[in-house]
């Protein structure tokens, strides 16, 4: 079925195009992004239960962009009457005129920038989903997840709990100038199941997770992840700790999307380059990483969590094909950083939500798949470690450091797995280094959008990453 | 807040019902170097509903909810269908049974609606009045200047209203020589703006760049003490803090038990932990918590012992705590020694993480080093590269700190921490 769109954007369209028409009087560009996006999260453990409705995007609100001599400003809202768009047209002026105010009291320079064109475009896209969220019945879902739940603790000796939880959001926005209306609709959901544990080493917990621009029926394979779960929560609680130092590695998919994310991902964000804060900027048609390497990113050419129609600034979404064989081909960028630097947008203009900013931001970042079977990979490592599971990343454009922190690592010696556990991992290095290191790509590949990403320390949105198993050479500590 | 919610959850036949309501308006301000990138305004109410039912199933008695966001502009027929919808939900949750916060009477602190004007004046000021040099500079900040309106209704009779400013500056410097540039990024967060205290800060950060440009590879030491003199140190205390929460201990994600130590005594300094009411300049400085019970001073952990939980109303009634709350301040109490006594023999000190993270369920502590001092005798070189790694488990017996505190926004912690021990993966 399609996702339909908002009715209530539907019906709020009219009086906001009024209330681009008025700011229009005093600035040479207006748009809005109008969002109404509702959803549910349920989470189920042996201790506690919890329903709600509010997601990572879950949101209903509206701002509007103004441009005038040179500087952008926006005005966040959600309180709007459709019969009275001057009240707002009213507020939005007063206060950016205080601010403004305040900018010449200060004697504040301006970062001048063109103004945005305005092509028109109209675009209505509802996009197949399955169930939608509003629609799902929450008393089968807490029946299903507390069997989950109790499978969980019951099939792991040291188990102490099983937390299951599942959210799904039903996304509806829209962007509108003088010349364009755009409007989308679609769902995505995303589940986790986490087995916690306690012995000698403390508390220690194993999860597994589903996510994709689909309906809340995805949690049913929740179900088929409970036993590998309780598995891997054993497994991290009889870990030893590693023996820092470079080893061979292989990465399995999940770790090559935090790889992806963290190298590449934040490091061509361009308006990164506009502050002069990416090494990248300098290594465009420059090798980065061997041969093999070639990475994807946007909301086009893959479907899961951060796949859209358009971006937050109207930008359609793009293919963007960042490093191909090695050789990094560009970056990605929202529209006023794209301005400021004479290159096109590539749809990865993004907000946490209304009431944010926009900056450049990610979308799907994928690594392609190569030519070998994970057993192949295994087989011609001397002494080294596969790594599985991720719990964070920190991206380094700057100096192309960077920081994964991995769950575990199964030891290989002489080509096979030997059954020794190490966790946790935190992987270090020089991005091109390890990219370089990059020696065999299997022929498989999947992608991870569970949780959120942020720029530096806050600006939380979906994203989803991933690639195949790659062999590769790491610091490990 | 339209009246008709209220109007709709008082007859609805819910058992029991609360709503949050906060507004914020926020004024924020973005800078390239000192070139105004954008400005921005907010203005957004969030309204979260939770409607409650009890119900029994043979001798079980329950407790179930659901809660959502009502959009301010919502009508009184949505509001009406979503509160029906929450009540079906909440009869799914089967929670133990336990009792809403009561009206408890005590004081309330009173704020003025901060002016965003002011505020944001200052901290425009603050920023140009950074000392900068060719070497050393701003390359970009954000400046986010917030007045929260924060009201707390329940069934139970429960009406508060908090007013107070909460404020965030994201400072990113550039320290360059010789065509080698090298950047820090520092996220700071306050009520309204402490002139002085942002600029000293924003220094601190550039004098630490200009030391990364001549860091040499941290060589593999094998195990080190680590000294930790910034806001690192907060996730090293979280780690005792958060498994307080009654969250944590009734979940079994935390073992720690009251009138028990919290680590083992292996000649570390003894570990005192305060919740406090206010804290200067705080941006957690509201008179009631997120469920609307009052904030008030709580001893947590006295001299490494387990004191007292805290947490939401819920896990803490299933620890038999009634009067218990979730803190906006905390304070840590200094140690024996000095900072500067601290600072003596073979250690490293950190100033600068990719992100340093202590894991507060099972203690692992994870980090890739951007800047440190390898202090040895009267030898100091400066390191980047390499990673920390090890568990709090092990090294909190044989933790010091220093008598002096310094503040990160609602934390008073100790200025420098030492942990012995600490693994370090070199970056040679």
């Amino acid at each position: 079925m399609k996702a339909p769109f908002s009715p209530y954007l539907d019906a709020i369209a009219p009086g906001l195009k009024k209330l681009v028409a008025l700011l229009g009087e005093d600035y040479d560009y207006v748009s809005v992004l109008s969002t109404d996006s509702v959803g549910f999260v349920v989470s189920i453990s042996q201790r506690a239960k919890h329903v709600d409705h509010s997601t990572m995007m879950t949101e209903r609100g509206s701002v509007v962009r103004v441009r005038r001599g040179g500087l952008y400003s926006e005005f966040a809202f959600n309180r709007f009457d459709p019969a009275c768009p001057e009240q707002t047209a009213a507020e939005a002026r007063r206060v950016l005129n205080e601010q403004f105010a305040l900018l010449e009291e200060t004697k504040s320079e301006i970062y001048d920038t063109p103004a945005l064109p305005d092509e028109p475009c109209e675009l209505r896209e509802e996009m197949e989903t399955g169930e939608l969220p509003e629609n799902c019945d929450l008393g089968e879902l807490v029946d299903s997840f507390s069997e989950m739940s109790a499978r969980g603790v019951a099939c792991g000796e040291h188990a102490v709990d099983c937390h299951v939880r599942g959210q799904s959001t039903h996304v509806c926005k829209m962007f509108l100038t003088a010349k364009r209306d755009m409007r989308q609709s679609y769902v995505y959901s995303e589940g986790v199941v986490a087995v916690i544990a306690a012995g000698e080493a403390g508390v220690k917990f194993g999860y597994e997770s589903v996510s994709d621009r689909k309906g809340p029926e995805i949690f049913a394979l929740l179900g088929e992840k409970v036993e590998k779960v309780a598995k891997s929560a054993e497994e991290l609680l009889t870990a030893e700790r590693i023996e820092p130092g470079e080893y061979e590695v292989i990465v399995s998919p999940e770790v090559s999307g935090l790889i992806a994310h963290e190298a590449f991902g934040h490091g061509v964000e361009m308006d990164m380059f506009v502050k002069n804060r990416a090494l990248g900027a300098e290594y465009i048609g420059k090798r980065v990483g061997s041969d093999l390497v070639t990475m994807h990113e946007g909301a086009k050419p893959e479907i899961q969590v951060a796949s859209y129609a358009f971006d937050d600034e109207g930008t359609l979404a793009h293919d963007t094909v960042e490093i191909r064989n090695g050789i990094l081909q560009t970056g990605v960028c929202d529209a006023l950083a794209a301005l400021r630097l004479g290159v096109e947008p590539t749809g990865n203009g993004k907000r946490q939500n209304f009431e944010h900013k926009v900056y450049t931001r990610m979308t799907n970042t994928v690594f392609e798949s190569g030519e070998s079977t994970l057993e192949e990979m295994i087989a011609t490592v001397k002494y080294g470690y596969l790594l599985k599971g991720m719990q964070s990343g920190m991206e380094d454009p700057k100096h192309w450091g960077i920081q994964c922190i991995i769950d575990r690592g199964y030891e290989i010696r002489d080509g096979k797995l030997t059954g020794k556990v190490v966790s946790p991992i935190v992987m270090t290095g020089y991005v091109p280094d390890l990219l370089g290191s990059i020696s065999m790509l299997s022929r498989d590949h999947e992608l991870f959008g569970s949780g959120g990403c942020g720029k530096g320390h806050k600006e939380w949105v979906k994203v989803s990453d991933g690639g195949p198993y790659m062999k590769a050479k790491a610091r490990l500590g | 807040m339209e009246n008709y919610i209220l109007d709709l959850l008082r007859s609805s036949g819910a058992d029991a019902w609360t709503v949050s309501d906060v507004r914020r308006r926020g004024w924020e301000f973005y800078f390239v170097r000192h070139a105004l990138d954008q400005n921005r305004a907010r203005d957004a109410e969030h309204i979260t509903l939770t409607v409650y039912r009890q119900f029994s199933e043979g001798e079980q008695s329950f407790l179930g909810s659901a809660s959502a966001e009502i959009a301010p502009s919502a009508s009184p027929a949505e509001a009406e269908k979503l509160i029906a919808q929450l009540l079906d939900e909440a009869k799914l949750i089967r929670n133990p049974f336990y009792t809403l916060n009561e009206p408890r009477g005590e004081a309330v602190l009173t704020a003025q609606a901060p002016d965003l004007r002011a505020i944001s004046g200052d901290f425009l000021r603050a920023m140009r009045s950074v000392e900068e040099s060719a070497d050393a500079f701003i390359n970009s900040y954000e400046i986010f200047a917030d007045c929260v309106e924060r009201r707390f209704i329940s069934s139970t009779g429960i009406d508060v209203t908090d007013v107070y400013p909460a404020s965030m500056t994201e400072v990113v410097v550039n320290a360059r020589r010789a065509g080698h540039e090298i950047e820090l990024y520092r996220m700071y967060k306050s009520g309204s703006c402490d002139a002085a205290g942002l600029k000293a800060n924003v220094e601190e950060t550039l004098r630490f760049g200009r030391d990364k440009l001549r860091a040499q590879k941290t060589p593999a030491l094998g195990k080190c003490d680590v000294v930790f003199s910034t806001d690192d140190a907060l996730e090293i205390y979280s780690y005792f803090i958060d498994r307080m929460s009654t969250n944590m201990v009734f979940q079994r994600i935390s073992d720690l038990e009251i009138g028990k130590r919290v680590c083992e005594d292996a000649g570390g300094d003894a570990l005192t932990v305060r919740a406090l009411r206010s804290l200067e300049n705080s941006s957690h400085n509201g008179a009631y918590d997120e469920e609307g019970a009052p904030v008030r001073e709580l001893t947590i952990i006295d001299k490494s012992v387990a004191k007292s939980y805290f947490g939401s109303r819920m896990f803490s009634q299933y620890l038999g705590l009634e009067d218990s709350f979730m803190p906006g301040n905390i304070a840590v109490d200094g140690g024996a020694a000095s900072a500067a006594e601290l600072r003596t023999g073979r250690y490293l000190e950190i100033v600068e993480f990719s992100d340093f993270q202590v894991d507060a369920m099972c203690g692992d502590i994870a980090g890739e080093i951007r800047l440190g001092y390898l202090h040895d005798g009267d030898t100091v070189t400066v390191v980047e590269g390499g990673s920390v790694s090890g568990t709090m488990r092990e090294l909190a017996g044989s933790m010091r700190f220093s008598k002096e505190q310094r503040q990160y926004d609602n934390y008073l912690i100790p200025a420098v921490t030492r942990l012995q021990g600490v693994s370090i993966t070199g970056a040679e």
